[in-house]
């Protein structure tokens, strides 16, 4: 236990991993150890092909891959101390969430009592306390990601792997999941969580792992890309009735470096400081007393961002 | 003791045995909750209570006694059935010829060349045909035989015709006799009783003899001649010997030429395996149905329910409907990843899953094997309540079928990881494969391509531990073979092959058992290994 602590919980060295003539992971390097780390990353990006390589499901086609120092490819013994949320939305619907957490209890080995007991606990961590002895196939989207972030955490695992455990999931459940996440990772355990999307991530944790086309892009806080982020080239699309009158008003402002007319009725910003346009934004509609029916940010997402740090590295 | 205790609950092996029991009992309950685990499980039991309704309804039609020999008729209702009539020698077919009937014995006669052409005396006349010149005529005589042109006196009085007998006027039509003036009679073959001259006429012939006295023989009921002969060898009702009534024309019976009349010839090979009977007619021809087709009927319901419907056609529905999906199921629906993340070997994991497949296929089996040994012990032949014997055999057939559900599942399963798409086509194909071996082996058991087959090895336990308890199944087959009582027992049951030329069938059982095992085995570890090193998206 003592040596494990000292090596960090996960540990990849050049892993690489294709699918016939396609990349999945191309020449990964990474070790983490301890609080939340978001891997972040647009669909395809290699985000589940990375956990199921460290799940032990694919077999690197090139590295090491290390789980507590062993790799779990050969042997299985560092799940004893993993938790691992699959992208999978099946579960077993006739099955009642104390059952279904409680039978994978004791494939930890636990007596019937105790996996019991255990399963109660962890249902109760994640809200499902009072719903547990109703079937799965009954429970919304929110509570299914639940049953199966319960069913992770139920053995009180050091490491917890989250394959996009917010997907599809109402706002609510949203929350309640991100306050269980940051909860365990004040905890003081390690936790990787997937997400394709910004936000989620920011709301959950500052420390990020961003992966590209199978590629290891940033890795670090994310108020350090989020800086990156803002001070890259951004349009604001405005649609309005008035372009032409709203452009003149633009163009005196400091953060705006210059505008287009991209089609009939619509008005385009270009900006190098996205908060900063934002606030002069109100300010100036309301002053020209032009109509404007539609505000997009088009680069304000994870594929614009990624776009912009594979172009400035 | 609390340390202790913890200790005890903490071992390697203990934690093994709560996951095991942990994923067998999830195998169960999923299965459980399948329709389609259903769906089979009740076409098997419908499949098992049709064949009853079949038994129990064969066990009253077929085991009421039959009379195999025909000998219960009466055909010429003379109130002595045929069976009685050949014991005394007369015949079936002839309402004046019965037991204790006067019989008629041959003294003399006048054939169409013989010379002198007449004779006196007292007699019984036959087919006479010349002038008789009575001097006392018995009127109350009866004709020894029905068929004989008995002439009766009441219409004494008939005058020939004109001319000359026998150049005019040829014959009669009847009555065949006319009276000439003289008180002599013209006869024309005809029959009957008196004493007198006849004159046989030229180019044809009469003979005479004697009636014997009567006497009364009791007639006796239909029912003696029905499963009146047993099989053992003897001639029990002795219409093969007929020692007490032994006439002349009775040539002794020695149809299987083995120099002793009215014997069965048991023919046994160097190493004391019988061979085969031989039977002379008339001997052992009507046995003992309740006895001997029960009996042999009963042990072929049991050999083909457990051969057919237990080994080949639960054994491989049940492990095609339940075994085939058993990872394969899980890898698709991506519930394997819940099982997969703990720590738990790929291999066990395959071993636990088919665990949960046999707790239930085999809990099921067993329990419909109870029902049906139960039932058929309960009203099959014999005069004990419950046939004992029996249960060795439906023991047997359990194995083989557990064994049998053990091989095809691990064969499945295996198939359907390696192939999941089109493994359930290799499987019935195999499937067929398997069902056609099976009937090989029923037919023909020591034909080799059927060594290939799992359900060979499954039907050589049956054939093996039928042989264990019922020893004598083979001296019924012999038995329902040279005395026409066939039943089927000689199709369903042969003798296991497998022996190493000892003929012991524990040899057999052993053997049949150890190769079934090791497919099981071998099919598991193809499984776990490729499990092991599969990749799963």
């Amino acid at each position: 236990m003592s040596e494990d602590n000292k090596t960090p919980s996960v540990i990849l060295e050049n892993v690489s991993k294709w699918y016939g003539q396609v990349m999945g992971i191309n020449d990964i390097s990474l070790a983490i150890d301890g609080g939340v780390t978001g891997i972040l990353g647009p669909n395809g990006a290699g985000k589940s092909t990375l956990f199921k390589l460290l799940m032990g499901r694919l077999k690197p086609s090139q590295g090491s891959v290390k789980l507590f120092g062993i790799d779990p490819w050969s042997d299985t013994s560092p799940y004893r101390r993993i938790g691992y949320v699959s992208e999978s939305e099946r579960l077993y619907d006739w099955m009642t969430a104390q059952d279904f957490v409680s039978t994978l209890a004791r494939l930890h080995g636990m007596t019937r009592e105790e996996a019991n007991a255990r399963a109660e606990h962890v249902l109760d961590f994640v809200g499902l306390h009072d719903v547990r002895h109703k079937e799965i196939g009954k429970y919304s989207k929110g509570m299914r990601q639940r049953v199966k972030i319960a069913h992770a955490l139920v053995h009180d695992p050091d490491l917890i792997i989250l394959d996009e455990p917010l997907h599809g999931c109402d706002p609510i459940a949203r929350t309640s999941i991100m306050n269980v996440i940051r909860e365990l990772g004040s905890q003081g355990k390690t936790v990787l969580v997937s997400s394709h999307i910004l936000e989620e991530i920011e709301r959950i944790t500052e420390q990020i792992v961003i992966l590209h086309n199978g590629r290891l892009l940033a890795l670090g806080n994310l108020y350090a890309i989020r800086d990156l982020l803002d001070k890259h080239p951004h349009r604001i699309m405005i649609t309005t009735d008035e372009p032409r009158k709203l452009a003149s008003a633009f163009i005196s402002e400091e953060p705006v470096y210059g505008v287009r007319f991209p089609e009939e009725g619509k008005l385009e910003i270009q900006t190098n400081d996205l908060s900063a346009a934002h606030s002069v934004l109100p300010r100036v509609i309301v002053n020209s007393k032009v109509s404007v029916s539609r505000i997009d940010n088009p680069d304000d997402n994870l594929e614009s961002l990624l776009g912009y740090l594979i172009g400035g590295t | 003791m609390d340390d202790q205790g913890r200790k005890l609950s903490e071992t390697v092996w203990t934690q093994l045995d709560r996951k095991a029991g942990a994923i067998t009992e999830l195998t169960i309950r999923q299965l459980r909750n399948r329709i389609s685990t259903w769906v089979v499980l009740g076409v098997g039991v419908l499949l098992i209570s049709l064949l009853l309704a079949f038994y129990i309804d064969s066990i009253r039609a077929n085991f009421e006694p039959i009379d195999n020999d025909g000998d219960s008729e009466d055909w010429d209702n003379d109130g002595y059935p045929l069976g009685q009539e050949m014991i005394y020698g007369t015949s079936d077919y002839d309402t004046n010829n019965y037991p204790g009937s006067s019989e008629y014995v041959y003294l003399g006669d006048i054939d169409y060349n013989d010379q002198p052409r007449t004779h006196y005396g007292n007699h019984t006349w036959l087919y006479a045909t010349g002038y008789f010149t009575p001097t006392w005529i018995d009127e109350e005589a009866e004709s020894p035989f029905s068929y004989y042109n008995w002439i009766d006196w009441g219409g004494r009085g008939i005058d020939c015709p004109d001319g000359s007998p026998f150049d005019d006027w040829t014959y009669f039509q009847s009555p065949s006799y006319c009276a000439l003036e003289n008180g002599t009679y013209v006869v024309f073959g005809a029959s009957f009783a008196g004493e007198g001259e006849i004159s046989v006429e030229p180019g044809w012939s009469a003979e005479w003899g004697y009636m014997t006295e009567s006497f009364f023989v009791e007639k006796h009921p239909k029912s003696m001649y029905i499963d009146e002969d047993p099989i053992n060898g003897i001639d029990d009702d002795g219409d093969c010997l007929k020692d007490e009534y032994q006439t002349e024309d009775n040539s002794p019976n020695d149809s299987n030429r083995n120099g002793i009349s009215c014997d069965v010839e048991w023919i046994y090979d160097q190493n004391g395996n019988l061979v085969s009977i031989r039977a002379d007619n008339n001997v052992d021809e009507d046995p003992d149905d309740s006895e001997h087709i029960g009996e042999s009927s009963h042990r072929t319901f049991i050999i083909g329910t457990g051969k057919i419907a237990f080994v080949m056609i639960l054994g491989l529905f049940l492990p095609l409907f339940l075994a085939l999906g058993l990872v394969r199921d899980e890898s698709e629906n991506g519930t394997l990843h819940y099982l997969l993340s703990k720590p738990i070997h790929r291999g066990e994991f395959i071993l636990y899953r088919l665990l949960g497949y046999l707790g239930i296929v085999v809990s099921y089996t067993v329990m419909l094997i109870l029902i049906v040994a139960l039932i058929t012990s309960l009203i099959g032949p014999g005069d004990s309540i419950v046939r004992l014997s029996d249960y060795p055999v439906w023991m047997g057939i359990a194995l083989a079928t557990i064994l049998v559900l053990t091989a095809y599942g691990s064969i499945f399963n295996t198939v359907g990881l390696v192939m999941p798409k089109y493994g359930v086509y290799i499987c019935i194909l195999y499937g067929i494969w398997e069902f056609l071996m099976g009937l090989f082996t029923i037919t023909i058991p020591n034909a080799s391509i059927t060594m290939l087959s799992v359900s060979h090895w499954a039907i050589q336990i049956i054939d093996a531990v039928v042989m264990i308890s019922w020893s004598d199944t083979s001296l019924i087959q012999q038995k329902a073979d040279a005395f026409g009582l066939e039943t089927g027992i000689s199709f369903f049951w042969h003798p296991p092959v497998h022996t190493l030329e000892t003929g012991n069938p524990f040899v057999a059982l052993i053997i049949s058992v150890v190769i079934m095992l090791s497919i099981s085995i071998g099919m598991i570890a193809i499984g776990q290994s490729i499990f092991r090193n599969k990749e799963i998206m």
